[in-house]
């Protein structure tokens, strides 16, 4: 096959441009790092340093309650020179597995699962970007570039979604759920995906295979695969931590029952200050019931493109997950272009991504206006979060009503053209 | 389309209403129109309608037999017009539909004015004596009422209720007894002489007075009334019906039938009539709204100093309590102050060398030791720290003095900085304001009230003596700055003080403005005018505007400059360097020839420490986004922001309707060729290729479904985001060269500038292979006014003053097109792009720098230096914003004038 002189160019370009970046602004790596938008309790850098020092002094990493990460994280990043010390090991280790995940992107491009599946098939499956082109709108996103500087932990979540995806159309199902467990074990939500990734590979494995396996059999043997993964890095993580009651809720319980209310781009930090204690559970349950509830619905209706329902979930993890960061988002938008297909049927996108924008923009000015000039307030901030919210549910909404549309003309070859009304 | 194909009818059908009020014949929209203008007339005060046009029987004489014609226009109030235009109009609809235009002209103005009137007066006057005043066009109303209940008395006698028959021509006497009993203030004798002229009228027996049919016609015919006048109703056509002649607006067709059920406005109608002409919606509607965006955001600046608009200031922070405590400050103080004083001259005398006058007043250690032995001597604890800043090769070094008095009731987490600086921001000696805060020092010192620590800072000049001191505080020091080796709480608030000459002064001119346009909380400056004013006696001024009268003119110059001073975003005092640590800090200059000494300064400030000292928080309660006009008189964000929005809306709005134009609308040159009636149809064929409909009537250009008709984005985005980044270049290259270059690179900027677009669109248009479609230069032109737009109502909350007046020089962008070389012939294209290239010119960065120099007579290179200083020293935003905010989008601007050149 060779080198792919495109690739090459994309991933070296990428590469070289997160090191210059870090040369040319010493500064960045640590501003991005202390951004809300970019770095969440459950994902700071900040705080795996500080969970990092407790650790290779030998006190629980999870004392003082500031580390809120799996534990597995420290053993890899204690191997590194410490950050304060050498930035650049720490921004080519984040670089690097950028890459990775591009490598994943182009690999799912590749199959070819985003436009043509199973019992489904775009009608304008000609549109589409190569993989190169997939990757590229990836790696030089800006939000990816900030996270990758601003060293969000949540980089290894979007690793192991991407590669159980990647692994998923490539037909190793095994793979697929060792890394959906991976992603799980770091943090919660990714065990949503767990359904329409198993359809995924169901799917795979009968259009490749000459005999359909049968569906319990082979449901039953991936959860069996899929939790025995996620078991098998809890017993190593409280092997290493030895306290295992401890670890689980200042990791688990802290992503579950969100009690840090420290700004971010979501939804559920602004309600959950101003809401009653006494309603606090309640409402924990009906937005994690909220969160959960779409991949049902996504997953029965767009049973024939499982990896299209995988996509828009993560677009709405972006936008209802407790503690959201533009690292979902980049994920999400990373995932997009494999649909270049639908952009034709879209309607919004021009809004949706003014919307962006300026949310991009007035974000971090509000933010300033509260936090240093005092002259704002919390609900500045606030509004700008509503408004980035808003612009991912407009393209949510417009790539998902743009899917259906399509799979309405494919089943339905006469009626390509008409007008269609959305009820 | 969400065109509902079926609504559940509606019991009252709108779409009748709106078609009823589009063919309201020629007359009746007139009167209606008469009778609303007269109702808005009497809106004003200084001339009454209602007296002048009213029927009142006393008033009657040759001179004023007007009033017989002017009183059924005239009403006295909103319902009384209101009333009778909802019962008037049907009536006179239907008269003037069945007699025509000019027959109704002819009688209204006449006999069915001056009939019932002159009834009227004869009856009130001569029978009643009495002198009640009628109007409004109820008459016509019972009139019109009195006449159709004859008619139908012909046709229809009776009404049978039981065993009653009422005879129908009573039934207006009904009307006009319910209305009497029920309304208040209805004239019962007015409209009993009306319906006795509608029966007049309904019987036939004025038919004398309707002029003869066939010299109507002959007149109609004459001046083709028909054919010029809208909706005239002619007199001889009458035969067709009552409607049948009236002309259709309706001219949508029949597909946009449906939506009529949705609205029952005009709106409604209007919006359709868009929808048919796609050039307007698209070429010109944006254009027009941008223009009323940026004409109502100058307004609406105009507009800010009138009284409706700008509010009193107040002191929203009770615990200030400004000038309620006395101040003590005074007597033998003032011998100390003159002491310290003598000391500093001695000091300043001893060191400068003999026949040698220049620079005598050099912050020597000399001078610093003496500051430093003072304060020691009055028990303060005294430090010092050494900085050095290197901007545009120059070098700025000194050594800050500070001393800190600790609080004998508190606990050293707050404190107020009083800083005196030895040179002022004009660069003179402040030897009276350096020794007035040492002897405030000592006298502090002896007090115990003080519950926040206060903290005396004796900087070397006023630029960068502050900013060393006041990063280091925070420890966000560069690295050529030393750290204070004595620190204290957080600070509240910092009041500069300078005196810079010997005599007495009249008024103090407070200086508020800070770094980046951050203003400190209006409750500081209030405090200090109140105190200064309240306690003291003292005048205050702002913004250099010494002679305010208050007018117009002055407020708004004083706004003026207070946003010329915010929008540039230099630090304007040594208070300045405090405001991007959240510290409120003004200064105070005394100004002018007066009878005011230092101790009442002294005595100024005592107070304003004694009111920061009650705080018991950060200053908070008042607006910390605002404009001054007046020392008690200012607008806050809430009012002023819509004026910077609107023009930043103005861009967005074009860079949106740009979008849609690529997409929904083929493009102008097109629709000029095709005539307007199949342009609904192209139009359609472009909507979206999937909602294409099949029912066009050229099925043979509708796109296939899978043939997708796209934007090409990629050199559009490409080529808005590089220039975006290309900005860097310009921004690294003015702060960081040599001062002494700074005008020859203003003057190779310029040559740039004007080289620059023309070479892109030359390169762009004959160096790349790919064919390019003409849409490509709006989306250009989108991409580049979106980020415009983005960015400025961005910077508007941060800094409104730079964001308007950026916005304001880039109006032009909007407006700016490729001139299409299919439309425009050769040679006038060129002309009209080189004159708008040359106009473009004028407005760019470097332009506008040399131009404001020119105007304001400073040197160019002082100005660039500062602006470097300020980038390396103060954290300045201003010079960002103009190379990759403004610069970017006036070279797209230029660029998309140029691509008409080749």
């Amino acid at each position: 096959m060779g080198l792919d002189r495109r690739k090459a160019a994309v991933f070296g370009g990428a590469f070289a441009l997160r090191l210059l970046l870090l040369v040319l602004f010493p500064s960045l790596p640590d501003l991005l790092t202390g951004r809300v938008e970019v770095s969440t309790p459950v994902t700071s850098f900040k705080r795996l340093q500080e969970g990092l020092f407790l650790y290779t002094r030998n006190v629980s990493p999870y004392d003082g309650g500031v580390f809120h990460q799996a534990p597995l994280l420290l053993p890899i990043f204690s191997l590194l020179p410490t950050s304060q010390a050498f930035l650049f090991p720490t921004v080519v280790l984040y670089s690097l597995i950028d890459l990775l995940n591009a490598n994943a992107l182009v690999r799912i491009s590749e199959s070819g699962w985003a436009v043509s599946g199973r019992s489904y098939s775009a009608t304008r499956k000609h549109i589409r970007w190569d993989g190169v082109t997939v990757a590229a709108w990836y790696l030089f996103n800006p939000f990816t570039i900030a996270t990758c500087l601003g060293r969000s932990t949540a980089v290894f979540t979007s690793t192991g979604i991407l590669y159980a995806i990647s692994s998923a159309v490539t037909g190793k199902a095994f793979n697929s759920m060792l890394a959906l467990g991976f992603a799980s074990y770091l943090s919660i939500y990714p065990a949503l995906l767990f359904i329409p990734l198993m359809l995924l590979c169901y799917d795979q494995r009968a259009q490749t295979a000459k005999s359909c396996p049968s569906t319990a059999v082979f449901a039953l043997q991936h959860l069996a695969i899929f939790l025995l993964s996620i078991v098998g890095l809890l017993g190593v993580s409280s092997l290493l931590i030895g306290d295992f009651k401890a670890f689980m809720s200042a990791t688990y319980g802290f992503q579950l029952l969100v009690p840090d209310l420290t700004p971010n781009v979501g939804l559920w930090w602004y309600f959950f200050i101003e809401i009653f204690d006494s309603f606090r559970e309640f409402f924990l349950g009906v937005f994690w019931l909220h969160l959960a509830s779409y991949m049902g619905g996504l997953t029965i209706r767009l049973r024939r493109q499982p990896l299209f329902v995988l996509s828009s979930l993560l677009g709405i993890f972006a936008v209802f997950k407790p503690y959201p960061s533009i690292s979902d988002a980049s994920l999400y938008f990373a995932l997009l272009p494999l649909y270049r297909h639908l952009f034709p049927l879209m309607r919004y996108t021009f809004f949706a991504v003014s919307a962006l924008l300026y949310a991009t923009l007035l974000g971090p000015a509000f933010y300033h206006l509260w936090i240093y000039a005092g002259s704002g307030n919390a609900n500045f901030f606030y509004a700008i979060t509503l408004v980035w919210s808003l612009g991912l549910s407009i393209l949510l909404a417009d790539t998902i009503f743009a899917a259906l549309r399509d799979e309405w003309e494919h089943d339905n070859p006469g009626v390509r053209g008409k007008d269609v009304k959305q009820v | 389309m969400a065109t509902p194909a079926a609504l559940p009818p509606l019991p009252f059908n709108p779409s009748r209403v709106r078609s009823y009020v589009l063919r309201l014949p020629l007359f009746t929209r007139l009167v209606l129109l008469a009778i609303i203008l007269f109702w808005l007339f009497e809106l004003q005060t200084v001339w009454s309608v209602v007296q002048w046009g009213s029927l009142i029987p006393e008033e009657i004489g040759i001179g004023t037999m007007y009033r017989l014609n002017t009183y059924p226009f005239i009403h006295v109030g909103f319902f009384h017009a209101f009333l009778n235009l909802l019962a008037v109009t049907p009536l006179l609809e239907r008269f003037e539909a069945e007699h025509g235009t000019l027959t109704a002209v002819a009688l209204f103005f006449g006999p069915l004015s001056t009939f019932p009137a002159g009834l009227y007066i004869l009856f009130e006057k001569f029978a009643l004596h009495r002198n009640t005043a009628v109007t409004g066009a109820s008459v016509w109303v019972f009139l019109l009422l009195g006449s159709e209940a004859i008619r139908t008395f012909k046709s229809n006698p009776y009404f049978s209720l039981g065993p009653y028959k009422i005879p129908t021509w009573t039934s207006p006497l009904f009307a006009c007894g319910l209305v009497s009993i029920l309304v208040p203030n209805t004239s019962l004798l007015g409209h009993l002489c009306a319906i006795f002229v509608g029966y007049l009228l309904g019987l036939g027996y004025l038919k004398v007075l309707v002029p003869p049919e066939w010299g109507l016609r002959w007149v109609e015919g004459k001046l083709n009334l028909l054919g010029r006048l809208p909706h005239y109703v002619s007199v001889d056509q009458k035969t067709y019906g009552r409607y049948g002649v009236l002309p259709t607006t309706n001219a949508g067709g029949e597909r946009a039938t449906p939506m009529s059920y949705l609205g029952s406005s005009q709106r409604l109608a209007s919006i359709r009539k868009l929808r048919s002409n796609p050039h307007f919606l698209f070429v010109h509607l944006p254009h027009i709204l941008s223009f009323i965006c940026i004409v109502a955001g100058v307004v609406w600046l105009l507009l800010l100093p009138l009284n409706d608009y700008s509010r009193q200031t107040y002191i929203s922070e009770n615990a200030l309590l400004p000038g309620q405590v006395h101040a003590y400050f005074s007597g033998s103080e003032q011998h100390i102050f003159r002491g310290y004083k003598k000391e500093l001259e001695a000091i300043l005398t001893s060191q400068t060398p003999e026949g040698q006058e220049s620079r005598s007043d050099e912050y020597t250690p000399v001078v610093s030791d003496k500051i430093q032995s003072i304060l020691r001597a009055a028990g303060l604890k005294v430090a010092t720290q050494k900085y050095e800043y290197t901007s545009s090769g120059i070098t700025h070094q000194g050594q800050n003095v500070y001393a800190i008095i600790q609080a004998p009731r508190g606990d050293a987490t707050e404190a107020i900085v009083l800083v005196a600086a030895w040179k002022t921001v004009d660069d003179e000696l402040n030897l009276n304001g350096v020794s007035l805060a040492l002897t405030l020092a000592g006298y502090f010192k002896r007090w115990s009230l003080w519950s926040k620590d206060i903290i005396f800072l004796f900087p070397p000049d006023s630029k960068s003596g502050t900013q060393a001191w006041i990063d280091a505080y925070h420890d966000m020091q560069p690295a050529f700055v030393q750290p204070l080796p004595l620190k204290s709480g957080a600070l509240q608030g910092g009041l500069v003080i300078e005196y810079p000459f010997d005599h007495r002064f009249e008024s103090l001119h407070i200086l508020y403005d800070g770094v980046n346009g951050q203003l400190p909380n209006l409750d500081l400056f209030n405090t200090a005018v109140s105190i200064a004013g309240g306690q003291m006696g003292i005048g205050s001024n702002l913004q250099e505007m010494w002679d305010h009268d208050d007018s117009y003119e002055r407020r708004l110059q004083t706004i003026l400059r207070g946003m010329v001073k915010q929008g540039f975003g230099y630090a304007t005092g040594a208070h300045s360097s405090f405001m991007p640590y959240h510290i409120d800090a003004i200064t105070l200059q005394p100004k002018g020839e007066g009878w005011q000494d230092e101790m009442a300064l002294g005595r100024t400030i005592e107070g304003l420490c004694r009111s920061l000292n009650n705080l018991l928080e950060h200053l908070h309660q008042s607006f910390f986004f605002y404009l001054l006009m007046q020392t008690n008189r200012f607008v806050s964000i809430g009012t002023y922001l819509p004026s910077a929005m609107l023009i930043a809306v103005n861009f967005t709005i074009m860079a949106i309707a740009l979008w849609l134009r690529t997409g929904y609308y083929a493009g102008s040159k097109q629709s000029i060729v095709t005539p307007s009636a199949s342009a609904d149809e192209k139009k359609e064929a472009y909507v979206e290729t999937t909602k294409s409909d099949a029912s066009t009537a050229q099925p043979a250009i509708k796109p296939d479904t899978n043939s997708i008709r796209e934007r090409h984005l990629a050199l559009p985005l490409t080529l808005v985001v590089s220039l975006h980044l290309l900005g860097l270049i310009p921004l690294y290259i003015f702060n960081n060269i040599s001062h002494q270059y700074y005008p020859s690179a203003t003057y190779a900027s310029i040559v740039l500038n004007a080289v620059l677009p023309v070479v892109l669109a030359a390169s762009l248009t004959h160096g790349l292979t790919t064919p390019r479609e003409p849409h490509q230069y709006l989306l250009i032109k989108s991409f580049s006014l979106l980020v415009l737009g983005l960015f400025l109502s961005t910077l508007a909350t941060l800094n409104f003053s730079l964001s308007f007046m950026i916005g304001l020089l880039c109006t032009p962008l909007s407006f700016v097109n490729r001139i299409d070389p299919q439309t425009t012939s050769g040679p006038v294209r060129y002309v009209l792009s080189v004159l708008g290239l040359a106009f473009l010119n004028v407005l760019s960065p470097p332009i506008v720098l040399l131009g404001a120099c020119w105007y304001f007579g400073v040197d160019v290179e002082t100005v660039l230096t500062q602006a470097a200083f300020g980038w390396d020293v103060w954290g300045m935003w201003t010079q960002v914003v103009v190379w990759c905010v403004w610069w970017p989008a006036w070279v797209i601007g230029c660029a998309l004038l140029g691509f008409s050149l080749f």
